[in-house]
């Protein structure tokens, strides 16, 4: 498409997101200018909005980003390792929290930090205080090798998760409106239909 | 079935330090008051504390019939007003301090229910104390609301700025039995009933004792200002009974098939008879009998053929329904002293008659707060935590436009366009200190 081409295609998407991408990227070539714009003219945009996952983070549809970089203590990455090594990396423990799209431990800077980066769904304190009482060992076990851990039923917990949160300045969830939950209950009605379609037959 | 819970074991808390609400259960029938105060002098506030202290009831002998009873509860800016120490006012929680109308965007009251259209005071910062009077005849709410405005009417400096009577008959205007399902606190003595499920630990209601983690959760400082108090969430809804019955007349044919529909939503029928116990009809002898009411539980109805998973009583009491979500369900419960207001509507009345009625939605904890807005959001305003996508409690959230609620069966039947049958005209977050507090905060 020859640069004139562009720029009329560019002139007939809307005014409001023309001016948003001159203003930002006027430096840019009318190429990627009218990528952008096209992007952000489509309505399917709308559906991958990115708000606030309340206190702090971004959120897509239902799901949340969290990323956390926390101090470790000495020999906290040692200890974490070999809990990591006995299940084989494999946290699947975790699926009972019924909100956690994924969730991934990286150790930094020669194993003194640790960054702990999760999908999920909703906003994420909400259901601390259910951790605090439902698997208050095991979130100890695994965060007591982080410097200044206060424990998980301390009233401080939250603002110990928030003092250490990154939030990420883009989000982006194919599905942002597909929960944990949903998608087991499509699971479910999938096999639903694969079943009926094999009677059937 | 007016004082259907006993004292079975010897009470282990101070029951005269607490206020008696927290245990004494409303009566039936119930006349009462609440009344929100604003405090333009810290030395007026001090002095009508020092006069109310004395009608402030406590929790002593909460089994026995009292003719009324007074409480006392403040807003975080009413402990501003008393001119409570800067460090006592930052050991309360951050969401108290804030106040209800801030948290809005948690507790999802946006639109008909933002804090922008809420009838005054109720929003503004000049809601400082609230004061309810319960009372179990006329004749005794008029004399104790009569004492309390003898007291009011001789400090300048504490103003009157809502008044507002309640009364009904353990129905509320929807015409359903309500007010009966309450958690076992602990140390209260109570004899749990069958269904109560076990005693919750006293510090999920009371400040200052160990809660379901085994630890107190964070008691304001001083000691005397936190210790045996609890926090107190009240918001006051318009229930929209004419169209609650013209969708049930828009949805089903005969007055059974209504009943039962209108049953599905709420979990039970008028009577309180929950559909666990009578799924085809009402059972009134089930309502009518505290040791029948609650004993029941959902094992044998995992899919909610019976009682829908998104009926308002499984929403906000799950018992031992699988949820999708890792929840503990005994740190959620909380005390409800909720109060009808205005005359019922009868469910032949299609049309708005325009009378105010509705319910004021009381409850009481140590987590009141932070289990109001988890509930606003989780349990009221979304369906997630029960596989239930983005369906809301078809009782008391806030619909969308082409909203519908999904009775479950085979088929399962959707029905559409359910409207929010209670709006919400304002609310507050309250503390309610001890009888010892109240002699703090009025410097004696």
């Amino acid at each position: 498409m020859s640069e004139k081409d562009l720029h009329a295609k560019f002139q007939r998407l809307p005014a409001t997101v023309r001016e948003k991408v001159d203003a930002t990227l006027a430096d840019a070539k009318i190429a990627l200018k009218l990528r952008v714009a096209e992007v952000l003219a489509d309505e399917e945009m709308a559906e991958h909005a990115v708000t606030t996952a309340g206190r702090i983070g971004a959120k897509s549809g239902e799901v949340s980003e969290l990323t956390i970089i926390l101090p470790l203590k000495p020999n906290g990455a040692e200890r974490l390792r070999k809990f990591f090594k006995l299940v084989g990396g494999n946290l699947a423990g975790a699926g009972q929290v019924g909100t956690l799209h994924n969730m991934r431990f990286v150790f930094l800077d020669n194993d003194t930090k640790l960054l702990f980066a999760t999908a999920f769904d909703g906003e994420w304190d909400p259901y601390i205080d259910d951790f605090a009482t439902k698997i208050p060992e095991f979130m100890d076990y695994l965060f007591s090798n982080v410097e200044g851990w206060p424990g998980i039923t301390s009233p401080d917990v939250k603002d110990f998760i928030v003092k250490y949160q990154i939030p990420a300045e883009a989000w982006f969830v194919s599905h942002p409106n597909l929960t944990v939950a949903e998608a087991h209950r499509l699971k479910r009605q999938e096999a639903a239909v694969q079943r009926f379609l094999t009677d059937l037959n | 079935m007016s004082v259907f819970r006993r004292l079975r074991r010897p009470p282990t808390l101070d029951l005269d330090d607490i206020q008696a609400t927290l245990l004494r259960a409303r009566p039936e029938p119930y006349f009462g008051t609440h009344a929100i105060l604003e405090i333009t002098e810290p030395a007026a506030g001090r002095e009508l504390l020092r006069r109310l202290a004395p009608r402030v009831t406590s929790a002593a002998r909460w089994d026995e019939p009292r003719p009324s009873w007074l409480a006392l509860a403040l807003s975080y800016q009413g402990l501003v007003a008393l001119g409570v120490p800067e460090e006592s006012l930052a050991s309360f929680p951050a969401n108290f301090r804030a106040g209800m109308a801030a948290r809005a965007e948690r507790l999802r009251d946006t639109g008909v229910n933002a804090p922008e259209r809420w009838e005054f005071p109720f929003g503004t910062p000049r809601v400082h104390a609230a004061v309810t009077v319960y009372a179990a005849s006329e004749d005794d709410w008029r004399a104790e609301v009569a004492a309390y405005e003898k007291e009011l009417g001789e400090v300048p400096g504490v103003r009157l700025l809502s008044h507002q009577d309640f009364a009904a008959d353990g129905f509320n205007v929807f015409g359903y039995r309500d007010g009966f399902s309450q958690p076992v606190v602990e140390g209260s003595g109570a004899e749990p009933l069958p269904g109560d499920g076990r005693p919750i630990k006293a510090g999920e209601f009371v400040l200052g004792h160990p809660s379901e983690t085994g630890v107190p959760l964070p008691v304001p400082t001083p000691d005397v200002l936190g210790r045996n108090g609890t926090y107190v969430v009240f918001r006051k809804y318009h229930s929209h009974v004419a169209a609650f019955n013209k969708w049930l007349h828009d949805n089903a044919r005969t007055e059974a098939e209504r009943e039962l529909l209108a049953a599905k939503l709420v979990g039970r029928w008028r009577s309180g008879a929950p559909l666990a116990l009578a799924p085809e009809r009402d059972n009134p002898a089930i309502g009518e009998n505290p040791n029948k009411i609650n004993d029941f539980d959902y094992a044998a109805d995992p899919r909610g053929l019976q009682t829908p998973l998104g009926s308002h009583i499984r929403r906000m009491n799950p018992r031992d329904t699988k949820l999708t979500v890792l929840s503990d369900v005994n740190i959620r419960r909380i005390i409800r002293r909720g109060t009808s207001y205005g005359t019922p509507l009868p469910p032949d009345r299609l049309k708005d008659d325009g009378t105010s009625r509705g319910l004021d939605f009381i409850a009481l904890g140590a987590r009141a707060i932070d289990n109001v807005e988890f509930l606003q959001s989780e349990w009221v305003g979304s369906g997630n935590f029960m596989g239930l996508g983005k369906e809301k409690d078809p009782m008391i959230s806030l619909q969308d436009k082409g909203a519908y609620f999904t009775v479950p069966g085979t088929p399962p039947r959707r029905v559409q366009n359910i409207q929010s049958f209670n709006t919400l005209l304002g609310g507050e977050y309250f503390f309610m200190p001890s009888l010892s507090a109240i002699r703090w905060l009025s410097g004696t």
